[in-house]
Formats: C-alpha cells, sequence, structure tokens
C-alpha cells in the first residue's frame, strides 16, 4: 500500500491531519514525506495511505511535489527560513546606551584636555635642558 | 488558633518548617483536577494542574500539546477521529 507518490494522511505528531505524498522509501518502516507536512522521515505507523496516487520520481524535489499537488488543489508547505528583521531597541535601553555614551564622551574629552598641557610642559622642560 | 477562613476542608494544609524551628500548618488551596480526554476520559499529558491565575501567566506552548486537538484528545483518540476522517 505504501508506494512512492503515495498520497496519505499524517495521524501522529504535530503535522497530523495533514496530507503528504510518499517521496522516497528508506527502509520497511521509514519513508521520506512531502507535501502539506514538513519534508522528513516518517515511520509508515504514522501514516494513513489515500487511494491517490501521484505521477513523482523517487526522491523528487520539494518542487516537483508541490507542482503535483497543486493540481489536486492541495497547497505544499514551504519551510524556508524566515528573512530576519531588525528588532526594535526598546526605548529605556537606548536612553540609558545614548546617557552612557555622552558620560564616555565626556570622560575621554576631559582626560585628552589634560593630557595634553602636561605634553606641552614636558617638551619645553626638555628644551630647556638641552639648552 | 485557626483562623475561621482557615476551617475550611477546601484548602490544603501544609506543615512547614519556620525560620524559628516550630513547625506550623500553612493553607494552601487546592490544585484543580487533571485535564481529561473529552472522548476516553484518559488523562492527558503535558497539561498542568495549576490555578487559573498561574495558567494565566504561563505561556500558550507550556499548557497544550503541539497536535490538532492537543489538550482536549488523547493521543490515540485524535488519531482514531483523523483515520476515520480520511477513511470515510
Amino acid at each position: 500500500m505504501i508506494d512512492v507518490g503515495r498520497l496519505c494522511v499524517k495521524t501522529a505528531g504535530r503535522d497530523a491531519g495533514l496530507k503528504c505524498v510518499v517521496v522516497d522509501i528508506a527502509d520497511s518502516k521509514l519513508v521520506l514525506i512531502d507535501g502539506e507536512t514538513r519534508r522528513r522521515k516518517c515511520n509508515i505507523a504514522h501514516l494513513e495511505p489515500l487511494n491517490q496516487v501521484l505521477d513523482i520520481k523517487k526522491g523528487a524535489s520539494h518542487d516537483d511535489v508541490r507542482k503535483e499537488l497543486e493540481k489536486l488543489g492541495l497547497k505544499a508547505r514551504d519551510t524556508k527560513p524566515k528573512e530576519k528583521k531588525e528588532r526594535p531597541v526598546s526605548q529605556k535601553r537606548a536612553k540609558a546606551a545614548e546617557v552612557k555614551g555622552k558620560a564616555q564622551a565626556e570622560k575621554s574629552a576631559g582626560e585628552k584636555a589634560k593630557a595634553a598641557p602636561v605634553k606641552k610642559e614636558a617638551k619645553k622642560e626638555s628644551k630647556a635642558k638641552k639648552a | 488558633m485557626t483562623a475561621p477562613k482557615d476551617k475550611s476542608t477546601s484548602l490544603r494544609k501544609m506543615k512547614v518548617r519556620v525560620a524559628g524551628g516550630r513547625t506550623a500548618t500553612h493553607y494552601k488551596r487546592k490544585a484543580p483536577k487533571a485535564a481529561k480526554c473529552g472522548n476516553c476520559g484518559a488523562v492527558l499529558h503535558g497539561i498542568p494542574r495549576a490555578r487559573p491565575y498561574k495558567m494565566r501567566t504561563m505561556a500558550k506552548s507550556r499548557k497544550t500539546v503541539e497536535r490538532p486537538f492537543g489538550g482536549n484528545l488523547c493521543s490515540r483518540c485524535m488519531r482514531a477521529a483523523i483515520v476515520e476522517k480520511a477513511r470515510q
């Protein structure tokens, strides 16, 4: 009953109740399925075969399965990873970062102002010594 | 002495060793009964036994099972229902 192209209903797990097609047969128990479910290996005990067989080759790609399912009016599940979106920074955190940045800038500016005259004085002293 | 409000049998009594070394009785609300399958009455796995105020603070994924009819039917009854529908 379980053969390549067989339309099935998954009866276990989070994909239960969704239709899928057998794409490949691994051994006497495991098959590769694809369709409304995720493309994954599946125990045949978790499949309920239906009386339709789709025209796909062994190991058919997700696109081939999608085309065949569209003929039956079924929509294959796409498992593309989501595009990364920029996370909104919380206002509180943004404000804290701004305050911290300002404080650091002031601190570094103050240090430079202090450091600069000391250098000049040191140069003057060294020149005087040489003379 | 026990306060009149704590005499209720709907409260659970807990013996607690308090910081001073004495044993005190604390009164707590009883946990609700475990969730059961709507079809066969079997106890459902993965559904916490917590009072509504705690259930409200929990995430959805902590309160249900990620499956059609999860949290309402047990896996056997769900599977039977799906197989029956598929064979029609």
